[in-house]
């Protein structure tokens, strides 16, 4: 696997990473902290899949996309909606995600405990590069991660542009109290964002181990690359997930990368995260709402001069 | 005797959450930032003494090498010197405190600058992302804290017979509480204190009577993150080790979700409250670690403890979200002299 082919890999995955966070936050206005654990628990699906009945992780999609979607809807029924209703302000829910991730990461040690003791191999870290086939030369993992993508956006456009859900989606994320007026079920928006928001994640889990090792704290390190995707990419806007995901994914391999050959010392090669972390920053002093908040007619004009 | 060092124990993590979870609640209870990254002060005390202090001892006691086996051959020089005489000691210990202060008051400020105008979520977003990119480069560097091997620290009270030594740092701990205790309360009871709650409340008045929302925040996260290093040191100064790969396993669990746990469990905004909630999770915490292979045994499953306890701790979260947001002891209004002397005079 190349550098560039591992840095497309991994941007796609984190643009369907991105592309939940943004999902959710658009329509419930709260940052899912545990967006990592959802990721890990479709790796941990793929692997059980796997192991125990042999079905190889490409196959393990779909059913890694129902049971994460699951996890999503049952994460808003039973965290999030309940908090809603009682009036709780952002933080709270915040700190709610941040409780669901600790509680899921919890789950995840117990269960990598049993499950190593039904296949008798220790289960806390895995990857499934051995996996990789090449196909005239390009890893499969690639074709993969670019169908699942191409599929997702062109699932989602299907259904944001040509649907009633779609518009009445829309609709509820742009006036919340409107669109209820008009008829539209706002719960029901709310928890089909979750939904989808969870099965993508677990869909990019499931991808996750072919590109790098799954460790305990992979869930609490990727959530880093998650936000600077959001992020960049003004954190309620999907066109802006897609770029912020292509962008932060490329620059933390390919900018490591470029310093490490540069300075001759592959030790940098595990900043990326550094890399993340300074694209927030710039974004935060920049533009703090992301490329999609930028208005770019007055940028080209104000650069050609007039 | 399993008893006294069950007390004992409660006691330590009791005085450890209470410096901790006291610096939180005056940046998220008083001041309404939610530092999701506070485990970052907590470890830029360890990395101060592990990493800045260790160095210049080796400089001054001229140990040669790097920074994983120079420092267990100056921690041995260094508890043979403090065995002959505590006053080296008492004295490191102090500058141990000092440096850390001081890294972690700057550090702070710095650490809430790209964010510091923004709203609740970005700051969130922005504090755990810089706490959780600093503990993966402290873990892949050895440069810092010697990546996966550790430190070895100095034991500053080597001049403790061994057998008292856990009981003198449980009382250095729960000293050093009862002072920042002390200090918070009379800090928070200032117009400093009362400007904080302001801004929690509204950023938009502040703004508007000429209040510069930024520069407060940054103040309160200066002052949060110098006074939890303190906890960072004293933690470093009991297990006499400096381990970069503990935090990445533990930091934001132990160090930020627990603090933001014991507020929410005794009440946010008011140091009462704190100091209880922080009591009621010391003690939970080393009663089910004392339990636990009785509770894992009765399970009949191939499980370690801490994840139970993590389980445990989120529920317990999202219980006190949903049933008791305002926590055990709710916040008072603030009672000033002119204040009470209206209250008075409406009473009459």
């Amino acid at each position: 696997m190349s550098v560039v082919e591992g840095a497309l890999i991994y941007s796609n995955l984190l643009t369907l990473l991105a592309l939940g966070l943004t999902l959710t936050y658009m329509t419930t206005a709260v940052p899912n902290f545990a967006q990592g654990s959802f990721a890990v628990f479709g790796s941990y699906v793929a692997l059980t899949l796997w192991k125990i009945w042999g079905i190889h992780p490409y196959q393990s999609l779909p059913i890694a996309f129902v049971l994460g979607g699951l996890l999503g809807a049952g994460t808003y029924l039973i965290v999030l909606k309940p908090l809603i209703k009682r009036g709780a302000n952002v933080v709270t829910l915040m700190i709610a995600t941040l409780a669901l991730d600790l509680i899921l990461l919890g789950f995840r040690g117990i269960y990598a405990g049993i499950l190593g003791s039904i296949i008798r191999q220790p289960c806390e870290m895995f990857m499934f590069t051995y996996l990789v086939k090449y196909v005239f030369g390009v890893p499969d993992i690639l074709l993969v991660s670019f169908s699942v993508i191409v599929l997702t956006l062109v699932g989602l456009f299907l259904l944001l542009y040509k649907t009633k859900f779609g518009i009445a989606l829309r609709a509820s994320v742009e006036n919340p109290m409107l669109s209820e007026i008009m008829g539209v079920d706002v719960e029901k928006t709310r928890l089909f964002s979750w939904f989808l928001s969870g099965a993508l994640a677990s869909m990019a889990g499931v991808l996750l181990p072919f590109k790098q090792e799954i460790v305990p704290a992979t869930a609490e390190l990727i959530i880093v690359s998650i936000f600077a995707a959001s992020i960049v990419g003004g954190l309620s806007s999907i066109v802006g997930a897609i770029l912020g995901g292509y962008i932060v994914g490329t620059s933390e391999s390919l900018v490591t990368y470029i310093l490490s050959v540069l300075t001759n010392n592959a030790g940098l090669l595990v900043y990326g995260k550094v890399v993340s972390l300074v694209i927030i920053v710039i974004t935060l002093l920049v533009a703090p709402s992301g490329l999609a908040g930028i208005n770019w007619r007055k940028v080209i004009r104000w650069r050609s001069g007039r | 005797m399993e008893v006294w060092s069950l007390i004992l124990n409660i006691l330590l993590w009791f005085g450890l959450y209470v410096i901790v979870s006291l610096s939180l609640n005056v940046e998220y209870g008083y001041c309404g930032i939610p530092n999701f990254g506070k485990a970052l002060s907590v470890i830029i005390g360890a990395v101060v003494v592990g990493g800045i202090v260790t160095r210049i001892l080796m400089a001054i006691m001229g140990v040669q090498g790097d920074l994983v086996s120079g420092s267990s051959v100056v921690s041995g020089k260094i508890n043979a010197v403090v065995q002959s005489d505590p006053v080296y000691g008492i004295a490191l210990f102090v500058l141990c405190l000092v440096l850390a202060v001081i890294i972690g008051t700057i550090v702070g400020a710095l650490f809430i600058l790209p964010s510091a105008r923004l709203r609740e979520d970005y700051l969130a977003i922005t504090l755990l992302a810089i706490a959780e990119t600093f503990t993966m480069v402290c873990y892949y560097n050895p440069v810092i804290v010697g990546s996966y091997y550790g430190v070895s620290v100095p034991d500053v009270f080597a001049f403790v017979p061994s057998s008292m030594r856990y009981p003198f740092i449980v009382g250095v701990v729960l000293s050093l509480a009862l002072l920042v205790y002390i200090l918070l309360n009379r800090i928070v009871n200032t117009p400093y204190g009362r400007l904080l709650k302001a801004v929690r409340e509204n950023e938009d008045v502040m703004k508007a009577y000429g209040r510069n929302v930024m520069t407060v925040r940054i103040k309160t996260m200066a002052l949060g993150s110098g006074i939890a290093s303190i906890a960072g040191v004293l933690l470093t100064f009991y297990t006499l080790r400096v381990q970069p790969d503990s935090f990445l396993n533990y930091g934001r669990t132990f160090w930020t979700f627990f603090p933001f746990l014991i507020i929410l469990l005794g009440g946010a905004g008011n140091n009462r409250g704190v100091v209880l909630g922080s009591f009621i999770f010391a003690t939970l915490w080393e009663l089910v670690d004392f339990y636990k292979s009785n509770i894992v045994s009765a399970l009949h499953l191939p499980v370690e403890a801490v994840w139970l306890e993590y389980i445990l701790f989120g529920v317990l979260m999202l219980l006190i979200l949903f049933y008791k947001p305002e926590g055990l002891i709710k916040e008072k209004p603030i009672m000033t002299e002119p204040i009470k002397r209206k209250a008075k005079k409406l009473k009459s």
